[in-house]
């Protein structure tokens, strides 16, 4: 039972990752329309900065506030400049521009901060020792960041659904003009998403640093799927939903690789086509995601 | 009558000139005054952390040159990126022997990679030198594949040390493996089970992971659930730094043993978590070459030249990087056999000093190790030591260890 | 015929000699060359195929690379069970094309964005699931699947071919094999879209419900095009593992999908007029950017903005390109005729 419940914990710590930068996808999409395939890379890019800020002195939570603000700005900046002229457009224009970005941000960090192997943050920002729950150890670091990924999704939640800010920023995605009209600055909502969406990245960057070592400019790759897994199976309009699919992923993906000697088909080599498999499953049961909204078109 | 002698003798002599003072011979790639060979590397992709074993290679040869080259010939070392991918290792193989005829392919990274290239070159006659990889086909096949040849040790030897010292000094303790899902990582658990020998009932637990993976905590997690006292670390820098921190964070505190991949200095630095991981403490791996990061060598003429290299020819490089120092030595090696390949060397000359090195006098290994070779031993070397990390830094401990190679 | 057709045909044809002639003469020049000619070869006969599927049916596929991989694996176990490669091509495309129509299925039920995240998986998993040791009697696992030196191979990979009379060497036959196959398919593509198919595949990306209210089944047409570009694909796929004469699955990564979409759109999907300079953006930018600087991640950047350019400045791409610098032209005779 405490084997059991190690690999829940295990998947929770993984999955709040997952969670993280899922709710980056899931904010973008909802103000802008579009999906973000560079939400990874600009997340590691944003990871180096603080680094560098470190590097340079910064203590480490000054860092990482200083990041976040510059993480904002630069999504918003990233929205006006780049990202504009492709909202509203066919949807395989945001598709290549997003991919453009991910070649692109990969491309600079891997230019500006090279491969090697760095670890972030120097010392840790939460303690390394773990509780011990009746066998079950639980790391004080992967706890702080379950919470602290909880308190974004509520926050955000609470953003979209019972602030002005967060009817402005829908309002803007959903009819521009109409919004415009009612006197919501609309590029600076479309804006406001991105910045958003980045500084969650930046968060994502810096605790995929300190929980799965070490800083590189690939680190975000393999968990870019597992964010978009997580993104469409809890609906790409829901920031719950975006959590609550990265924290299941990590669970079952863990349960089925650790369980399935019993089934003897070696499932513990195939996480990725599980949860391809896993995307397609919800996604054929309900095809706008668990937690997304029936799409009814008018015809 | 006396015009034919004449103009047949001065054909001799313009034939024959040429030839007795070793010039051009018929194998391309080659010159009086130059000797261009190629290889790949990985220089972007995922594993773009091991293109310093090519960048250092490089960068020895134009040490080489600066010094006049090898018999007045300069090396021009080609290496191209595959991006870690056979299909691409394919291509620019071809590409360096069809197109840009070269000489001979050296120190290319890779045991899928070179696995892919290997017949293509046999077939062509090319020397396959020194493959960068430990995988053991490399050098057993020499029979059907005799233009290969391999370079460090196997890591089937390796994990026959790991095995037998196990077996010697902690008989009765279980055994728990991470391993990445491929050759190499297979190759040092068919080692380990071999060096164990009638113990080799006490690995209780080998959980695999895929190098697409993200982090390997639910891994460490089985693992711990085995509640082995030795843990092997058969796994590459990134998962070996996770693995470091998740036995810590559960509270395991098992024996680690760290495969030679991972072992530089500035991973287990950063795997100790500047001091706080204490897990690191008493780590145990193998070591074949002199790691530039060690303080123990920090006044020896092999790492000052290495730094002096490094700052001289490859100074966008990172000096701490041991893969630099890799690379330099399979250089030398490469430089070694082409001094023994004689004034107007052919790549079948080339090919039989590569398989006929005696070499005690490369200054990257280390201090009494001999790289050797013969036309049925293909396997350069064969020799490494055991090391424990204590106190932040290695401590080679026990002599030259020799471990079969396949 | 309208002046504008005669025009438009007049175009197509030196269009088509001029890539003939570029296909003659690429091998001989060196910056090209028989190995990334051959490669830019597969790229342009996965790109046509992508295009079918993307560009005129508006289906968003992110997986063209896995098609790839299954056509190539396909090849790959026959060429090692006894057939000769040439006729596991065929194979490769229609067992790549049944894995396509399977993957049209489900696609029915999924939108946009949600079917190019699927797909996006579908690349993304490829490798491991061929890796995976279930499929090894098929797919040997994670180990690679060696070819070369079979006799069923051309040239047994390495010796010179002799065809009709004419001796090349290896490397040379498989570049004028790839290109005669892409020239061929593209043909084939060209007439079904300009046929009745083509009409009902452009009906179903302009509007799906009027394309069914003129009597066009939407699910039949929108698994066809799924079936067809995955079938090209699985050419393109074969065709790479006999220049390489070796299947593994880190041939195929994720990458290779998004390689085959950005050739795509640099081409102008919906039109088949970029398609030979699509295919030579994606094989020779990074052979570019290398030249420009050896550091790492330069070629990336580079390769990056550069679609970030294209996307925002010519989003149809070079076929958007091409109408918008012929216009001039075409709407004076249109206005004449």
């Amino acid at each position: 039972m405490t084997d059991f419940l190690q690999q829940v914990v295990a998947g929770l710590s993984s999955g709040s990752i997952y969670a993280l930068l899922a709710l980056g996808i899931v904010i973008i999409y909802r103000s802008t329309g579009v999906v973000n395939f560079a939400q990874g890379e600009m997340a590691t890019f944003t990871t180096f900065i603080a680094w560098t800020l470190v590097d340079h002195g910064v203590g480490y939570w000054g860092a990482f506030g200083l990041t976040i603000l510059i993480a904002l700005a630069g999504g918003f900046l990233l929205e006006r400049i780049v990202v504009r002229p492709v909202e509203g457009k066919p949807v395989i224009n945001g598709v290549i521009l997003t991919i453009g970005l991910f070649i692109l941000f990969g491309g600079l960090s891997n230019w500006i901060w090279k491969a090697e192997v760095r670890s972030f943050p120097p010392s840790r920002p939460f303690p390394t020792s773990a509780w011990n729950l009746g066998g079950v150890a639980v790391s004080k670091q992967d706890a702080g960041i379950l919470a602290v990924t909880l308190v974004l999704m509520v926050l955000l939640w609470l953003l979209f659904r019972y602030t002005k800010l967060g009817l402005a920023l829908r309002a803007s995605a959903l009819n521009p003009t109409a919004s415009r009209l009612v006197g919501i600055r609309v590029g600076w909502m479309l804006g406001l998403g991105w910045g958003l969406a980045a500084a969650i990245g930046a968060v994502a960057g810096l605790f995929t640093a300190a929980a799965a070592p070490p800083l590189d400019p690939n680190m975000m790759r393999p968990v870019l799927i597992y964010a978009f897994a997580a993104a469409v199976v809890g609906g790409l309009e829901s920031p719950i939903g975006a959590v609550v699919g990265g924290l299941v992923i990590g669970v079952v993906l863990n349960l089925i690789s650790t369980y399935d000697t019993h089934l003897h088909l070696d499932l513990d080599r195939v996480r990725l086509p599980l949860a391809l498999a896993l995307i397609l499953i919800v996604l054929l049961a309900r095809p706008t995601g668990l937690f997304g909204r029936q799409v009814v078109r008018r015809v | 009558m006396p015009r034919f002698f004449l103009i047949a003798t001065a054909a001799l002599l313009v034939l024959g000139i040429p030839v007795a003072f070793g010039g051009t011979t018929s194998d391309p790639g080659i010159t009086s005054t130059s000797i261009h060979i190629g290889g790949t590397a990985p220089l972007t992709g995922v594993a773009q952390g091991f293109r310093s074993v090519a960048e250092g290679a490089n960068a020895y040869f134009k040490y080489v040159n600066a010094r006049g080259g090898v018999n007045g010939r300069k090396i021009n070392y080609e290496y191209e990126d595959d991006q870690y991918i056979p299909s691409e290792t394919v291509r620019a193989t071809r590409d360096l022997v069809e197109n840009k005829d070269v000489f001979a392919i050296f120190n290319s990274l890779g045991t899928e990679q070179n696995e892919a290239i290997r017949p293509y070159l046999n077939q062509k006659q090319v020397p396959q030198l020194f493959v960068a990889t430990g995988g053991t086909e490399f050098g057993r096949d020499y029979k059907q594949y005799p233009w290969t040849i391999a370079y460090q040790p196997t890591y089937i030897s390796e994990g026959t040390m790991y095995g037998t010292y196990i077996r010697r000094t902690m008989p009765r303790a279980k055994i728990a493996v991470l391993y990445q899902n491929d050759s190499y990582g297979n190759d040092l658990i068919a080692g380990l089970q071999r060096g164990l020998g009638a113990r080799k009932g006490n690995i209780v637990s080998k959980v695999g992971y895929s190098a697409t993976d993200d982090n390997v905590q639910s891994e460490i997690a089985q693992l711990r659930a085995s509640k082995a006292g030795i843990l092997m670390l058969f796994a590459t820098p990134k998962f070996v730094i996770q693995a470091y921190q998740y036995v810590n964070g559960l509270g395991w505190k098992p024996k680690i043993f760290n495969n030679a991949v991972s072992s530089a200095s500035n991973v287990m630095v950063l795997s100790s978590s500047r001091g706080q991981n204490k897990r690191v403490e008493g780590s145990i791996s193998i070591v074949f070459l002199k790691d530039p990061n060690d303080p123990k060598w920090k006044r020896d003429p092999a790492v000052l030249l290495y730094r002096k290299i490094m700052k001289r020819y490859n100074r966008n490089g990172n000096i701490k990087d041991v893969y630099n120092l890799y690379g330099m030595s399979a250089a030398f090696t490469f430089v070694d056999a082409l001094k023994h390949a004689g004034k107007s060397p052919t790549r079948a000359s080339l090919m039989r000093a590569a398989t006929h090195l005696s070499e005690r006098n490369n200054p990257f290994v280390l201090p009494g190790m001999t790289i050797r070779t013969a036309a049925n031993d293909h396997y350069p070397m064969d020799q490494a030591r055991l090391q424990r990390w204590h106190n932040g830094r290695w401590i080679s401990f026990g002599g030259l260890l020799k471990a079969r190679s396949q | 015929m309208s002046r504008l057709a005669v025009a438009r045909t007049i175009a197509a044809a030196l269009a088509f000699a001029a890539s003939i002639a570029f296909i003659l003469i690429a091998p001989h020049w060196d910056k090209v060359g028989d190995i990334k000619g051959a490669q830019m070869g597969t790229y342009f006969i996965a790109i046509v195929g992508l295009n079918i599927v993307t560009g005129y049916t508006g289906q968003i596929s992110l997986a063209q690379g896995a098609f790839m991989a299954i056509g190539g694996y396909t090849t790959a176990f026959l060429v090692t069970h006894g057939v000769r490669d040439l006729w596991t091509i065929p194979v490769a495309a229609l067992v790549a094309g049944v894995f396509g129509f399977l993957l049209g299925i489900p696609a029915l039920r999924l939108s946009g964005l949600y079917l190019a995240l699927v797909t996006f998986g579908l690349a993304v998993a490829m490798p491991d699931l061929i890796a995976w040791d279930k499929l090894s009697s098929v797919t040997k696992g994670g180990q690679s699947i060696q070819l070369f030196g079979s006799k069923h191979l051309l040239g047994q990979g390495f010796n010179d071919v002799t065809v009709l009379g004419h001796t090349t060497s290896f490397n040379r036959a498989v570049y004028y094999l790839t290109w005669a196959i892409a020239l061929v398919l593209f043909l084939v593509a060209w007439l079904l879209l300009r046929g009745g198919p083509g009409r009902a595949f452009r009906a179903v990306r302009d509007s799906e419900v009027a394309a069914a209210s003129s009597g066009v089944h939407i699910a039949a047409h929108k698994t066809l095009a799924f079936a067809i570009g995955a079938a090209y694909a699985g050419v393109a796929g074969s065709l790479l593992v006999i220049a390489v004469a070796f299947a593994d699955p880190q041939s195929f990564p994720a990458k290779l999908s998004l390689t085959i979409l950005v050739g795509a759109v640099i081409a102008g999907l919906g039109s088949m007029w970029g398609v030979l300079l699509g295919a030579a953006f994606v094989e020779f930018l990074p052979v570019v950017s290398v030249h420009i600087s050896k550091s790492q991640g330069v070629p990336d950047a580079i390769y990056g903005a550069a679609l970030i350019l294209i996307v925002l400045l010519l989003p149809a791409g070079v076929a958007g390109l091409l109408k918008r610098a012929a216009s001039p032209l075409t709407t004076r005779l249109y206005t004449r005729s």
